[in-house]
């Protein structure tokens, strides 16, 4: 227990009245890479936004641990500071604001060397508006800068290979190993396909439909192999889904 | 950092008092009531025998910014200027011009007014920054005179605004004169009032208004904007609003006046709120609610 970096215990949602997550358990410990795979719309996105605390949804069951003290009704910006950080999906266009101005705003480390070490390709989205008319590719350095600019002791990727052809996202996720998984940060990767799993091998993978963790596995190409045969049909169909 | 430039102003005045003129060559900088006994051509620029303000006549181009400071120092001062800056054809000139109160408890009134004429060919790239304390009245009214080919670039900001705020700008555009004009306010405990006119007299004119408002807590904004196209000419506005506070409003109207077939004005305006998901975006970078609001109106106010 004491060694779990998240606890999430009988997790229910809300957003605009319907219940989207519906009792969600989850464990990662520290230093620990895991997955949570699922198809369009079962809610995986929410997790990891209630995870940081977006105030769009509402909690309306269950707690939220970090390192061992409950966080569910604390503000993101806090939870941030605890060391929790989450690179999106799709983030929003903040116009008239420039990348390295949010990143001095936010990070102890200068912004200039944050990119020409870590991550080379970000120093071309630097004097750029912080999303605005950003490539699908633009997009996720710019949410790989940020969330390193952190520190975090726990990042989740949501989506971070979507729409990435091979050869970026292999460059993705090396950077994902090199700055975060060898540097002993805790890693929860939110897939779809899946893709990205094979360069970074989770501990753990978690399936998510209808807004439940209908399974966890150890085995991820297990999980990859049953999700390409079957589809996530097959998981819908799951008598755990149903209990 | 305003107050470490005044030293270099080339005209500096504190209250009522002329505290420094710094002479440019090829730059004549006076008074106005100087100005107003030494060259009678001035007086058709000036509406009566001028109390204070600055004359700034270039005749040779300088290769440096020039630089204005207007400060209000003791209590319950009442400032009345009429200024008048004059640019010598073909010249390209920066000019920088500050007014501000120095505490925020001055109780004075700054009426500032004036006339910048950009002859021929000149080209004049002007940043007019304000600063007023919170129970301060300030009315400001400017008109440009742009002759043929002429070029401005006008940047007019309020980053703290006064208890009341009126603005009122007026731009004459001759043949093929360009104006690029950004007029930025920040209000907070405000009641602010803009008005301006772009008026395309010539052919071939073409200017932009670009207008960015904030209302911030118990502020009262308003803007009346307006292009009249009188010749064959291109025109846009381009005014925004962002509503911080449930007590605070803005009403933006935007004007077309087309006087000729030619002629292509267009304008665009919206008020909006700061959007949730912006906001919800940099509290998870680490921004308290208050430091994610101010990032996003730095934005909304940068052009």
């Amino acid at each position: 227990m004491k060694k779990d970096l998240l606890r999430i215990e009988n997790l229910k949602v809300q957003a605009n009245g319907k219940e989207i997550l519906k009792r969600i358990n989850l464990q990662i410990k520290k230093r620990e890479v895991q997955a949570l795979l699922g198809p369009n719309g079962s809610g995986k996105t929410v997790l990891g936004q209630i995870i940081l605390g977006n105030p769009k949804y509402k909690v309306t069951q269950g707690k939220i641990f970090f390192e061992g003290k409950e966080i569910t009704k604390l503000a993101p910006e806090k939870r941030v500071k605890l060391g929790m950080t989450l690179a999106f999906q799709s983030a929003p266009a903040i116009k008239g604001v420039k990348l390295i101005q949010l990143l001095e705003k936010i990070s102890q480390f200068s912004a200039k060397e944050l990119v020409k070490g870590k991550i080379p390709d970000g120093r071309n989205l630097l004097e750029r508006d912080v999303n605005l008319d950003f490539s699908g590719g633009e997009k996720k350095i710019s949410e790989l800068v940020q969330v390193l600019a952190l520190n975090p002791k726990l990042v989740i990727f949501d989506e971070i290979d979507s729409g990435l052809d091979l050869k970026r996202l292999e460059k993705v996720a090396k950077i994902i190993k090199k700055e975060f998984i060898d540097k002993k940060t805790s890693v929860l990767l939110i897939t779809h396909s899946g893709a990205i799993l094979n360069f970074l091998n989770p501990k753990i993978t978690n399936v998510m439909v209808l807004g439940k963790i209908i399974c966890r596995e150890k085995d991820y190409k297990k999980v990859l192999r049953v999700i390409k045969k079957y589809g996530y049909e097959k998981c819908k169909k799951c008598k755990l889904l149903t209990n | 950092m305003v107050m470490k430039s005044v030293k270099n102003a080339n005209y500096l005045q504190i209250d009522h008092k002329v505290k420094n003129i710094f002479q440019v060559e090829g730059v004549t900088i006076l008074t106005s009531p100087g100005a107003w006994e030494k060259y009678n051509w001035t007086r058709k620029y000036f509406s009566k025998k001028p109390k204070e303000g600055y004359f700034i006549w270039l005749k040779k181009q300088v290769n440096f910014p020039l630089f204005t400071c207007v400060f209000l120092c003791d209590k319950n001062i009442t400032q009345n200027l009429q200024n008048l800056l004059i640019i010598e054809k073909n010249l390209n000139i920066k000019f920088q011009g500050i007014c501000q109160a120095v505490n925020k408890n001055l109780l004075g009134v700054h009426n500032a007014g004036g006339k910048i004429i950009l002859k021929e060919g000149s080209s004049l790239k002007y940043g007019h920054f304000h600063f007023w304390g919170e129970k301060d009245i300030v009315n400001s009214c400017y008109e440009f005179f742009l002759e043929k080919n002429s070029k401005l670039d006008y940047v007019y900001k309020t980053l703290s605004a006064p208890k009341k705020l009126k603005i009122k700008t007026i731009f004459n555009l001759f043949a093929r004169a360009s104006c690029k004009a950004k007029i930025v306010a920040n209000c907070k405990r405000t009641e602010t009032e803009i008005k301006d006119n772009l008026i395309l007299k010539e052919k071939e004119a073409s200017g932009q208004v670009q207008i960015r408002l904030v209302a911030g807590k118990a502020s009262k904004v308003s803007a009346h904007s307006k292009i009249e196209a009188r010749a064959e000419s291109k025109g846009h506005l381009d005014c925004q609003g962002l509503v911080l506070d449930e007590g605070s409003k803005i009403s933006l109207v935007p004007e077309l006046l087309c006087k000729n077939k030619k002629a292509q004005i267009t304008h665009e305006a919206s008020i909006g709120r700061i959007s949730e998901e912006e906001l919800n975006y940099l509290r998870m970078r680490g921004l308290s609610e208050k430091e994610a609001t101010n990032l996003i109106v730095n934005g909304f106010l940068t052009l």
